[in-house]
C-alpha cells in the first residue's frame, strides 16, 4: 500500500500517529470502569496504558493484512488527546477493514467521534482502497451504534448471547459500509450542504 | 463437559448414525453434483474425496474438545438408504455454543427430512449437549436453506454484504441463532395444538 501522509486535517481535528507522551492523556479515559467493556484488549493499569502505548506507536501504517494503524485523535488548538481511532486490514483479498474508535467521556457530545471515524473511512476508501469496511460494538453501546447509523454504515449483524464477556452473556453489532455506498452518502451529504450563492 | 450419543438417533422417518466405509457411494451421488456444491465451500467431489471424507467422518461421533464434530449420515428408517448428511460442531465449550448444518441429496428435498434431521440435532445440542446457543450459516441465495432455518425458530442474526471473496465472487451470507431457551419455549409452544386434537 502508498505510503500515507500523516497527520490528517478534518476541521476540529488533528489524527496523526502516537507519541511517547500521550501516556498521561491515554491514562485519564482508558483507565475508566465504564471504557473496559469498548477497549479492543482490558485496561487493568497503568502498566497496560503503557504495553498498549507501546504497541499503538509501532501501527503508523498498513503494509500488509493484519496490519493495524492506530490514530490519536487530537483537538486543533489546545492539542488536547480526546480519543483513539484505529483502522485494521482484515483480508487483502477481499479488501476488508475495520474501524475502532473510542472516546474520552468528557468530551463526547461534541461530534468529535463522528468527525474522527468519517476521515478514518475516507482513508479506508480513497487512499487505501478498502473494499468493506466493518465496525463491531456492543450490544449496550446505543452511542457507537447510533454515530455508526449517521455515518451510512448498515446493520448487519446482532449477535445475542453468542460469547461470554466477564462471566456475564455478550451481545454485539456489526456494521457495514461499501466503497460504493461511502462515495455515495459523501454526495448526498454535498447536495445538502447549504449553497452559497 | 462431554458429549457421546447413543445411536442412532431416530426420528419418525429418520435414523441418524455414524459413517461406515460403505457409504463412499451414496455420499459421491450427492456431493458430486454442482447444484449441491454451488453452496458449499467444496467443488464437487471426486469418488476418492468422498472416500477421504467418509474416513474423516467415521470418526466424528462425539463432543471431546472445543472444535470437535459430530457428523452423521441421515438415512431412511424404511428402506436405509443415505439420503444426506447432518453436523453439529461445538464452537465454545465456556460459551455452550455450537453450529449445525446440513446436506441432503436434491433427489430427497421437498419432503421435510432435513427439517426432521436438524430438529433432532437441536434437540441433542440443547438436551444432553447443554448448549446455550446454535448457529447456522448459508449463502443468502440459498432461500431453500434459509427457509429452514427460518421454520426451526432460528432468528436471522446476521446478514454480510460482500465480506469476502466466495468462488470468485464477491460473498451474501446469512447468520441465523437459536438460544436455548427460544428452542424450549418453541416446545411448550407446539404441545397445546397437540392437546387440542
Amino acid at each position: 500500500m502508498t505510503s500515507l501522509a500523516l497527520p490528517i486535517e478534518t476541521s476540529r481535528l488533528i489524527l496523526r500517529s502516537f507519541e511517547r507522551g500521550d501516556f498521561d492523556a491515554l491514562c485519564s479515559y482508558q483507565l475508566l470502569p465504564e471504557m473496559q467493556r469498548y477497549l479492543e484488549w482490558p485496561v487493568w493499569n497503568e502498566t497496560d496504558v503503557a504495553t498498549g502505548l507501546n504497541l499503538m506507536r509501532t501501527q503508523v501504517c498498513l503494509h500488509r493484512p493484519g496490519d493495524t494503524l492506530s490514530l490519536a485523535i487530537v483537538r486543533k488548538g489546545d492539542l488536547q488527546l480526546i480519543g483513539q481511532a484505529s483502522l485494521r486490514w482484515s483480508d487483502a483479498t477481499a479488501g476488508q477493514g475495520e474501524v475502532r474508535f473510542a472516546l474520552n467521556p468528557r468530551f463526547a457530545g461534541n461530534g468529535y467521534a463522528i468527525e474522527a471515524v468519517g476521515a478514518v473511512l475516507d482513508l479506508a476508501f480513497d487512499h487505501f482502497k478498502i473494499h468493506r469496511v466493518f465496525a463491531r460494538c456492543d450490544g449496550h453501546n446505543h452511542r457507537a451504534a447510533k454515530l455508526m447509523q449517521r455515518l451510512g454504515l448498515r446493520l448487519e449483524a446482532h449477535y445475542r448471547e453468542h460469547a461470554l464477556f466477564q462471566g456475564e452473556w455478550d451481545e454485539e453489532l456489526h456494521f457495514a459500509i461499501l466503497d460504493r455506498e461511502w462515495r455515495r452518502s459523501g454526495k448526498i451529504r454535498e447536495m445538502h450542504a447549504p449553497r452559497v450563492a | 463437559m462431554t458429549l457421546h450419543p447413543d445411536y442412532p438417533i431416530e426420528t419418525e422417518r429418520l435414523a441418524l448414525r455414524p459413517f461406515t466405509r460403505g457409504d463412499v457411494d451414496a455420499v459421491h451421488d450427492y456431493r458430486r453434483r454442482e447444484d449441491v456444491a454451488e453452496y458449499l465451500f467444496d467443488a464437487p467431489l471426486s469418488r476418492e474425496e468422498c472416500a477421504e471424507a467418509v474416513q474423516q467422518r467415521i470418526g466424528q461421533i462425539a463432543f471431546e474438545l472445543e472444535g470437535d464434530k459430530i457428523v452423521l449420515a441421515a438415512t431412511l428408517r424404511e428402506t436405509g438408504m443415505l439420503i444426506g448428511e447432518v453436523s453439529l460442531i461445538w464452537r465454545s465449550v465456556d460459551a455452550q455454543q455450537a453450529e449445525i448444518g446440513w446436506i441432503f441429496h436434491p433427489e430427497h428435498h421437498g419432503r421435510g427430512y432435513a427439517t426432521e434431521a436438524a430438529t433432532a440435532l437441536l434437540e441433542l445440542a440443547f438436551g444432553p449437549g447443554d448448549m446455550h446457543r446454535v448457529m447456522a450459516r448459508c449463502d443468502a441465495r440459498n432461500s431453500a436453506s434459509a427457509r429452514l432455518m427460518e421454520r426451526l425458530g432460528m432468528r436471522r442474526e446476521a446478514h454480510f454484504r460482500e465480506h469476502a471473496l466466495f468462488k470468485g465472487q464477491w460473498d451474501e451470507e446469512y447468520i441465523y441463532a437459536i438460544l436455548k431457551r427460544e428452542w424450549q419455549a418453541r416446545q411448550y409452544v407446539e404441545s397445546p395444538v397437540a392437546l387440542h386434537r
